[in-house]
C-alpha cells in the first residue's frame, strides 16, 4: 500500500481583515485572509508545515524532500535543501524544488508517490507552500492567502492510500509572472475559467476516476483547488459530483486562495471524519490539472491529522493594511544587519540551522551554542554534539522597542528547552501576554533579516 | 595594592550632549582639570591608560587619541576597552603599573562621545544570528524581569531608584540630566524594553574624566591631600549569560567576585563602605548591584530602596553623583568619573551632596551584562 502517512497544515498567525483592503482601495471583499508575517516566506512556512506534519523530530527513513511553490524566496538556490536542513534531515536524501504554477505542490506529491511506488524512495516528504504577492489594489489582493502544507508519503501506516492519479497539461495564459514581474498577473478571469479551468480539472478528475473504475457518485469528498473559488461548484458538477454533498468547502472566507498549498490543505480537510474505505479525490488547476484518487484506511481513524480548523485557530488581527504592505516588502524597510559570511554559515550550519548544541560527558549539562569547555563544570574538551528540542519554557524575557528589528514591540526571550539547554531568541507572532516567565513556547524558523543582497534565516520563538 | 597607590588629582568635564566639544577637546578638558587639581606639570606624567569604548574620529582602535590630544608623546599609553568596565579597568591598570614600581606618576583618562554616533545608544557588535535583536536595555531587562518574578518587586520600586538618582544629579552641576522626577513620571514614560521605561534607562551621554595616580613616597608633594587606593579588582564572567543554563539571572557573578577580591585587598567588608557609586545603567541594575556588592542579601535590595536606605543620609548612600542614570554614561568615561566622585567625596568637596564622615568609597562598573565587573575601593586615611 502506497499513500499518505501523515499530513500537516500551517497557516501564518496573522489575519488581514479584507475590509482594511477595501478601505484602502474601495471594494467590498469580506472575511479575512491569512498573512505571512514580515519574517515569514514560503521557505519558513514550509518548515512549519513539516513540523505540523511529522513533529519536531523526523523519523528515520525519510529519503526525499520535495518543495513546491510559486513564491519561493530564491529563484536560484534550492529551497528543498534549506527546508531539509532546518528540520535536520540527513544529507543523504533526494531534494528538488517544484515551481511554475500552483500545481507545484501536486507535482511534488506525484513525484513522491511515483518514487515510493517505484521503490526508489522509502519515505518522501512533500512540502507545498505559497505566499503569493498580488498587486496592491488589484483584484487578486483580497483573494490570496498564505499557507503551507506537508505530506509524508510512504508504504507504512498509510492513512490515505493512493488509488489512481491522472493529469492533463495544456498551455494557457491565465496566471503568470515573468522573471521581471513582482506581482502575479491575471488574464480575463471569465475566459480563463471557462476555457481552461472548466476543461482541464474535470478532465483530470474524470481520467483518474475512470482509471479507478470509480463512479463519481461513489466519491465521498471532492477537494479541488482553484484560482477562482466561484468555479468550484461548476467543476464538481462537470466531474459528476454533487457540489452540495461531495465538494469540500474552500477556505476562501477565512484564509484565501492558498496557491500551491491549497490541494494538500483541502485533502487534509477532506479526510476529516472519513471512514476506512471512503474515496477522496483531490485535484488542482494550473495550466492543466492534476487529480488523485485516495482511499481512507483504518490508520486514519487511529492517526487523524490535526484538523484544518485547529490549524487555523488562534489568529491575531493585523492592525492595518500598511502593515501588510510592509510585511510583503511593498513598503520597503531597511533595518540594517550584517549577512552571515558564507564561511561562518558553513562552519556553524549544524549549530545555527540544524540546531545542535553540546552535552558535557563529565556533568551532563546540555548547552548552546556549541562549546569546547563546559559552561557548567568547566571540564575541558568533554563535550559532544547534542540535538536540541524545539519546545520549551520562558525563563525570562523583555519586550523591546529599541533593538534594530523590523517590528516593535519585539519580545526577546530566554528559553529553557525541554531536554536541556538554554537559548536566547527573538519572539514572533505574539499577542499581548503570550510571553511571560513560565509560558510555553516553540521554536520557529524565520527570516531574520536581509543584507548584502541575501537573507539570513534563523530560529525565533512563538507561543506554543 | 592597599595604600601602594595615591590619587593626587582628578578632573571631569560637564557630562551631556557635548556637541560643542570634540572628542579630543573633551580629553583635554578632563586632563587639564586633573593637572590643575594636582598642581602637576604634564611633563611629570610618565605613562597613561586610556579608557574608551568607541574610538574617536582620528584615533582608531589604539591609544593615540590620548597622545594626540595632550601631546603626551614618547611614553607608554595603553588603550583599555572592557565593555562598561572600561573606565574602572583603565584606572585599575594604572594602579597596577604604579604599585609594581615601574612608573611613578600615571595618568588615567576615560572619554566617550556617544552622541557623535547617532542618538540610539550603542552600536551592535557580535554574531550576525545568535542573540541578534538584543539592545542594552533589553539585555539588562532579562535580569529585571526574572528578579521581579522571583522576589515580587514592582516597577514602582525600580522607579524609586531613578527618582533618588535624579535628586542627587539635580544637585550636581556636572551631571547630564539635572531635573528631579517623580515615580509617576517614570511609570508613565514610554517603554524602552519592559520593564524599563525611558526614565529607567541612563541617557546617551558625552563626557570625559581623568585621574592621576602616583607612588606613596611622592604623594604628599601635590596641591591636595592624597586619596588612597585600597583595592581594585576585575572579574570576567560569561559574555553570553542568556545561554548559560546555570545562570539564575538574579544578579551578576562578576560583581560578586570582583567585590570579594577588592574587599580582600582592602581588608574590609561591605559594612565598612561609607558610600558607593555603582553601575545604575538601568534602575534594576542598581538594586542587583547593592546585593552583589554585599550591602544587602540577595532579594533584599529592593526593600532597602523602598526604605530610603540608599539615599543621601541613608544607611549606605548609593550614587550620590546622580549615577549613570542622571550623571550620564559615556561608556569609557563613566568608571573614571566614578573615581572622580569618590575622590571628591572623600576630600569633603561635594557640598550639598556631601556624605558625612566619609572614610571609604567604592566605584563599581558592570558590563556585558555581567560579563565584566570592576570594583575600586578608595579611602582618605
Amino acid at each position: 500500500m502506497i499513500g499518505i502517512t501523515k499530513l500537516g497544515s500551517y497557516f501564518p498567525r496573522r489575519r488581514l481583515d479584507r475590509a482594511l483592503i477595501g478601505k484602502a482601495w474601495g471594494g467590498k471583499a469580506s472575511g479575512t485572509r491569512t498573512m505571512a508575517a514580515i519574517d515569514e516566506d514560503a521557505l519558513t512556512m514550509g518548515v512549519e508545515a513539516v513540523s505540523a506534519c511529522i513533529g519536531e523530530t523526523p523519523a528515520a527513513g525519510i529519503d526525499a524532500l520535495y518543495f513546491g511553490s510559486t513564491s519561493a524566496p530564491y529563484l536560484e538556490k534550492q529551497v528543498a535543501s534549506m527546508v531539509a536542513t532546518a528540520v535536520d534531515l540527513p544529507r543523504e536524501i533526494v531534494t528538488a524544488d517544484f515551481a511554475g504554477s500552483v500545481r507545484a505542490g501536486l507535482g511534488a506529491l506525484r513525484a513522491a508517490l511515483d518514487g515510493v511506488g517505484a521503490g526508489s524512495l522509502h519515505a518522501a516528504l512533500v512540502v507545498a507552500s505559497d505566499c503569493r504577492l498580488a498587486e496592491p489594489g488589484g483584484e487578486l489582493e483580497p483573494q490570496f492567502g498564505d499557507a503551507a502544507a506537508a505530506a509524508l508519503v510512504s508504504r507504512h501506516d498509510v492513512i490515505a492510500e493512493l488509488v489512481t492519479a491522472a493529469s492533463v497539461s495544456e498551455e494557457f495564459t491565465y496566471f503568470w509572472r515573468t522573471d521581471e514581474q513582482r506581482y502575479v498577473q491575471v488574464a480575463d478571469a471569465r475566459f480563463g475559467n471557462q476555457y481552461s479551468v472548466q476543461r482541464d480539472v474535470p478532465d483530470a478528475v474524470g481520467a483518474a476516476l475512470r482509471k479507478a473504475e470509480l463512479p463519481a457518485s461513489k466519491v465521498a469528498r471532492l477537494a479541488v483547488a482553484l484560482p477562482d473559488p466561484r468555479a468550484a461548484a461548476a467543476v464538481a458538477k462537470k466531474a459528476g459530483c454533487n457540489p452540495e454533498t461531495q465538494l469540500v468547502p474552500l477556505l476562501t472566507a477565512e484564509a484565501g486562495v492558498l496557491g500551491s498549498a491549497e490541494p494538500l490543505v483541502l485533502l487534509s480537510r477532506a479526510l476529516e471524519g472519513l471512514q476506512p474505505g471512503d474515496f477522496v479525490v483531490v485535484a488542482g488547476y494550473g495550466e492543466g490539472a492534476d487529480a488523485f484518487v485516495f482511499r481512507a484506511t483504518h490508520a486514519l481513524l487511529a492517526h487523524p491529522p490535526r484538523t484544518v480548523a485547529d490549524a487555523l485557530a488562534g489568529g491575531i488581527p493585523v492592525a492595518s493594511y500598511e502593515r501588510y504592505l510592509r510585511a510583503r516588502g511593498v513598503l520597503p524597510l531597511d533595518v540594517g544587519g550584517e549577512l552571515v559570511p558564507t564561511y561562518i554559515e558553513w562552519k556553524e550550519l549544524k549549530q545555527d540551522t540544524r540546531l545542535w548544541g553540546s552535552r558535557c560527558t563529565a556533568c551532563g549539562l546540555v548547552q548552546y551554542p556549541q562549546e569546547v569547555v563546559c559552561m557548567g563544570c568547566h571540564a575541558p574538551g568533554k563535550t559532544v554534539d547534542h540535538k536540541l528540542r524545539r519546545e520549551g519554557t520562558v525563563f525570562t524575557f523583555t519586550i523591546d522597542n529599541l533593538a534594530q528589528v523590523p517590528e516593535h514591540p519585539m519580545p526577546m526571550v530566554v528559553v529553557e528547552l525541554d531536554g536541556g539547554g538554554r537559548i536566547y531568541l527573538q519572539g514572533t507572532d505574539c499577542a499581548d501576554g503570550d510571553i511571560a516567565v513560565g509560558k510555553r513556547v516553540r521554536l520557529t524558523y524565520r527570516r531574520l533579516h536581509q543584507a548584502g543582497g541575501n537573507r539570513n534565516y534563523y530560529w525565533k520563538v512563538r507561543p506554543a | 595594592m592597599k595604600d601602594k597607590v595615591a590619587v593626587i588629582g582628578v578632573g571631569c568635564t560637564k557630562f551631556g550632549e557635548r556637541y560643542d566639544r570634540g572628542y579630543e577637546e573633551l580629553i583635554c578638558d578632563a586632563a587639564f582639570a586633573a593637572y590643575e587639581d594636582a598642581g602637576i606639570d604634564p611633563a611629570a606624567i610618565e605613562a597613561a591608560y586610556f579608557g574608551t569604548y568607541m574610538p574617536g574620529p582620528h584615533g582608531g582602535k589604539s591609544a593615540v587619541s590620548l597622545a594626540d590630544a595632550l601631546k603626551l608623546y614618547g611614553r607608554p599609553i595603553t588603550r583599555v576597552e572592557n565593555y562598561c568596565a572600561t573606565g574602572t579597568d583603565a584606572f585599575r591598570n594604572a594602579c597596577i603599573t604604579v604599585a609594581s614600581g615601574v612608573y611613578d606618576v600615571v595618568l588615567v583618562v576615560g572619554a566617550e562621545k556617544l552622541k557623535d554616533r547617532g542618538g540610539r545608544g550603542l552600536p551592535r557588535f557580535g554574531h550576525p544570528l545568535l542573540a541578534r535583536g538584543n539592545s542594552a536595555p533589553g539585555l539588562f531587562a532579562l535580569g529585571a524581569n526574572r528578579y521581579m518574578h522571583t522576589f515580587g518587586c514592582g516597577r514602582e520600586t525600580l522607579a524609586k531608584v531613578a527618582v533618588k538618582n535624579h535628586w542627587n544629579g539635580a544637585r550636581n552641576d556636572k551631571a547630564h540630566l539635572r531635573q528631579e522626577i517623580t515615580v509617576e513620571q517614570v511609570l508613565k514614560a514610554p517603554m524602552i524594553a519592559s520593564p524599563f521605561g525611558l526614565f529607567d534607562c541612563c541617557p546617551t551621554t558625552d563626557g570625559a574624566a581623568a585621574a592621576i595616580v602616583c607612588r606613596p613616597e611622592l604623594a604628599k608633594q601635590w596641591k591636595k591631600a592624597p586619596i588612597w587606593v585600597k583595592g581594585a579588582a576585575l572579574a570576567v564572567e560569561t559574555g553570553r549569560p542568556f545561554f548559560d543554563p546555570t545562570f539564575d539571572y538574579l544578579g551578576f557573578r562578576s560583581t560578586v567576585k570582583a567585590a570579594k577580591a577588592a574587599y580582600d585587598m582592602a581588608g574590609c567588608g561591605p559594612s565598612d563602605i561609607s558610600f558607593a557609586d555603582v553601575h545604575d545603567c538601568f534602575t534594576w541594575t542598581e538594586i542587583s548591584n547593592i546585593e552583589d556588592l554585599g550591602f544587602y542579601e540577595k532579594g533584599q535590595g529592593w526593600k532597602a530602596v523602598e526604605a530610603g536606605e540608599t539615599a543621601l543620609g541613608g544607611r549606605i548612600p548609593i550614587n550620590t553623583s546622580g549615577g549613570l542614570k542622571s550623571f550620564g554614561h559615556p561608556i569609557g568615561a563613566s568608571g573614571v568619573r566614578m573615581i572622580y566622585e569618590c575622590v571628591t567625596q572623600l576630600r569633603g568637596e561635594c557640598g550639598e551632596r556631601q556624605v558625612k564622615n566619609a572614610r571609604l568609597g567604592m566605584a563599581h562598573n558592570v558590563g556585558g551584562p555581567g560579563a565584566v565587573a570592576c570594583v575600586v575601593i578608595l579611602g582618605n586615611g
